[in-house]
């Protein structure tokens, strides 16, 4: 059993705090991805699980094991590194094995010779090469066990960083973005690799990475972090469906969620001079806001562009039509309704829709924008923080 | 875009810079096979006359040429070996670690290098006659180490600060304690590094002249430095004996080169990591 527990567990350099606080729970055979941006300590979190940090503060325990205060090699898990990180003087065969033979080494093993041929006896005890063989054969990697790390792709170099993890049958797998090294290709591929790899081996994998699509196809949960701040800890769907704040709603989601600037009235909501029925779960929702301003989270997808002049209608021109095979992707800019977008290169008032198939709309069209209410959320204007029906009677 | 004119070009530099390098060792091939009475001839003999390879021979006979080279080569040996095994760990340490004092250490352990060796000849004599290492290979190696390890500290440092810290990391999680990874991760991955360092304290011990020259004081003892600086006598310097044992003192030398010179090879590290 490896689970995984976090108690408080928080890691500062100097002033600077990476990770503040976290306390989380990963089940037994749980495939968890940290994802967040660069610097947000996704990694520096992965490194304290792997005991490559220590943690400032706060407890760490595996399988009801506390292993915090224990050396990397003392916790049982593998570590895949984003480069890779291949002992360049040795074969494939002897990466792949280096685990295993590490786990009988003796301090004269370093006497030259002597040593080395001890190391290549277990390398080739039957215990250990039919392992690593074993391996080899599920990683595609057999017809290159005998070459070194710098006669080989990008992809095979990761597949034997993967045979390296595998071959300890560690209970937990850690995984440092392993494929944003690899062309977009190959990193379907791996991406598919990977998955199979964690339903054929089992074990609980926490992955790292900053790309969603990895996140959110890969994950049976995510921890969404940003400034050593874990934002939400859910399932994919969940935080799709129910971001927990504005950050997550515009992180995840190509393109991402839309903000429109509203206000409450009577179970209607006003984005600029249009007022728009509340579906009743929003309408609960929303109660807890009262008067304040609230932002409408609504996906590109939930959006449908109309002939300009219907009733509940949000009225803007095109400002810019992307074409992506299957869909177009189409940004309006609203006439009368503000936006909440404050990433860089953002434009004020500007929403993204998707349409199905190849839209003939061009820059400067007038249209209108219709909303489907029954897939939007609520977010409070002042603290981002999603509004829930239970939070609102609480509140 | 490289023409044929060019290439020509090029190809005559790289003549005339060997010609260079190269004549010195060839007039002494040259004339350590000339006879007596050529030596000073008003027209210089240009090619070797093998008839003189007797000169050779006696030289084997008449001086201690065997025992000198002997000695060299323990001191070179000696020196490399313990200028290696005295680098490795403060190479490492100033690589990887961080605490008080690394840039001081740093800059003093450069400073060495700008005190000339002919400045401390008096005050090692004075130490080393205390601690009685005067007249013993083992303190002249000791010398000679002092003057290789902080050089080959720093040519290492540099190394080892190319070598990827994650290699680090995975061999840990592998099982690996500190000093694991540095014989069996770190050094043989800039094993390249390791044979140029060895090369340089190899040919500092061989060559050495002052120490050897004032620590050691027994016949039985010199270095091949010595001896051949013994022949030129105020009167009279055989050349073509000095320029015989030049040629012996030289073979070794280059042997221990073409031996280490495969290892001298960059790009051990490429595939390792992405980069």
């Amino acid at each position: 059993m490896a689970s995984i527990t976090l108690n408080h567990v928080a890691k500062h350099f100097g002033n600077k705090v990476a990770i503040s606080d976290i306390d989380m729970k990963v089940e037994d055979g749980e495939f968890l991805v940290l994802l967040g941006p660069s610097g947000c300590g996704k990694s520096t979190l992965l490194r304290m699980l792997a005991g490559l940090e220590t943690a400032t503060s706060g407890e760490i325990h595996v399988g009801g094991r506390r292993v915090d205060q224990l050396p990397p090699s003392a916790r049982d898990m593998a570590f895949v590194f984003q480069s890779y990180a291949l002992y360049p003087h040795m074969t494939v065969r002897r990466n792949i094995a280096f685990p295993l033979i590490m786990r009988q080494f003796k301090w004269w093993f370093h006497i030259p010779l002597l040593g080395g041929l001890a190391k290549r006896r277990i390398e080739r005890s039957p215990a250990v090469s039919e392992l690593v063989e074993k391996t080899a054969r599920t990683l595609s990697l057999t017809e290159m066990l005998d070459r070194y790390p710098r006669t080989l792709s990008g992809g095979q170099r990761q597949r034997v960083a993967l045979g390296r993890a595998m071959v300890r049958q560690p209970e937990v797998f850690l995984m440092d973005e392993p494929l944003s090294n690899l062309d977009a290709k190959l990193r379907s591929a791996m991406r598919a690799e990977i998955t199979r790899l964690h339903q054929r081996v089992g074990g609980t994998f926490v992955y790292v990475t900053h790309d969603q699509v990895e996140a959110m196809t890969m994950g049976t949960r995510i921890a969404l972090m940003r400034d050593g701040v874990i934002q939400q800890f859910g399932t994919p769907r969940e935080i799709y469906t129910s971001p927990a704040n504005t950050y997550v709603a515009r992180f995840i989601g190509t393109p991402p969620m839309n903000l429109i600037e509203g206000r409450i009235e009577g179970g209607m909501i006003m984005l600029g001079e249009v007022s728009l029925p509340l579906p009743h779960a929003l309408a609960a929702a929303a109660r807890g806001a009262g008067r304040d301003p609230v932002l409408l989270g609504i996906r590109p997808n939930a959006l449908t562009l109309a002939a300009p002049g219907g009733q509940g209608q949000l009225t803007g021109t095109v400002s810019l039509v992307e074409h992506v095979g299957a869909e177009s992707v189409v940004a309006v800019k609203l006439s009368h309704a503000a936006t909440a977008h404050d990433e860089e290169g953002a434009v004020p008032g500007e929403i993204m829709i998707t349409t199905q198939g190849y839209s003939e709309l061009k820059a400067g069209d007038p249209v209108s924008v219709v909303p489907d209410l029954s897939e939007a959320v609520l977010f409070s204007r002042s603290t981002g923080e999603r509004l829930r029906a239970g939070l609102a009677l609480a509140a | 875009m490289k023409t044929p004119a060019s290439h020509a070009v090029r190809m005559a530099l790289i003549m005339v810079l060997l010609s260079a390098a190269l004549f010195p060792i060839y007039w002494m091939v040259v004339t350590s096979l000339t006879s007596s009475a050529n030596l000073f001839a008003d027209r210089p003999q240009m090619l070797p006359d093998p008839s003189q390879a007797f000169n050779y021979a006696e030289t084997f006979a008449k001086t201690g040429v065997l025992l000198w080279l002997k000695n060299s080569a323990i001191v070179a040996v000696g020196t490399m070996v313990l200028s290696i095994l005295l680098a490795i760990l403060p190479a490492y340490a100033l690589s990887r670690f961080t605490f008080r004092g690394k840039g001081l250490l740093g800059f003093v352990l450069f400073a060495t290098q700008m005190l000339p060796e002919a400045m401390l000849v008096v005050p090692l004599y004075a130490i080393f006659a205390k601690l009685l290492l005067l007249d013993t290979l083992g303190g002249l190696i000791l010398a000679n180490a002092a003057f290789t390890v902080p050089v080959i500290t720093w040519i290492l440092k540099g190394a080892i600060d190319g070598v990827p810290l994650e290699i680090e990391e995975a061999a840990r999680i592998d099982g690996c304690s500190r000093i694991d990874i540095v014989l069996g991760i770190v050094l043989p991955v800039v094993a390249p590094t390791l044979a140029a360092a060895s090369v340089i304290a190899f040919f500092h011990g061989w060559n050495e002249y002052v120490f050897a020259q004032t620590l050691v004081l027994s016949q039985e003892l010199r270095t091949a430095s010595v001896g051949l600086a013994s022949f030129v006598g105020e009167l009279s310097t055989p050349i073509h004996t000095v320029m015989a044992i030049g040629v012996m003192y030289t073979l070794p030398a280059v042997a221990f080169y073409l031996m280490v010179q495969r290892y001298v090879v960059a790009g051990m590290t490429a595939g390792s990591v992405k980069g």
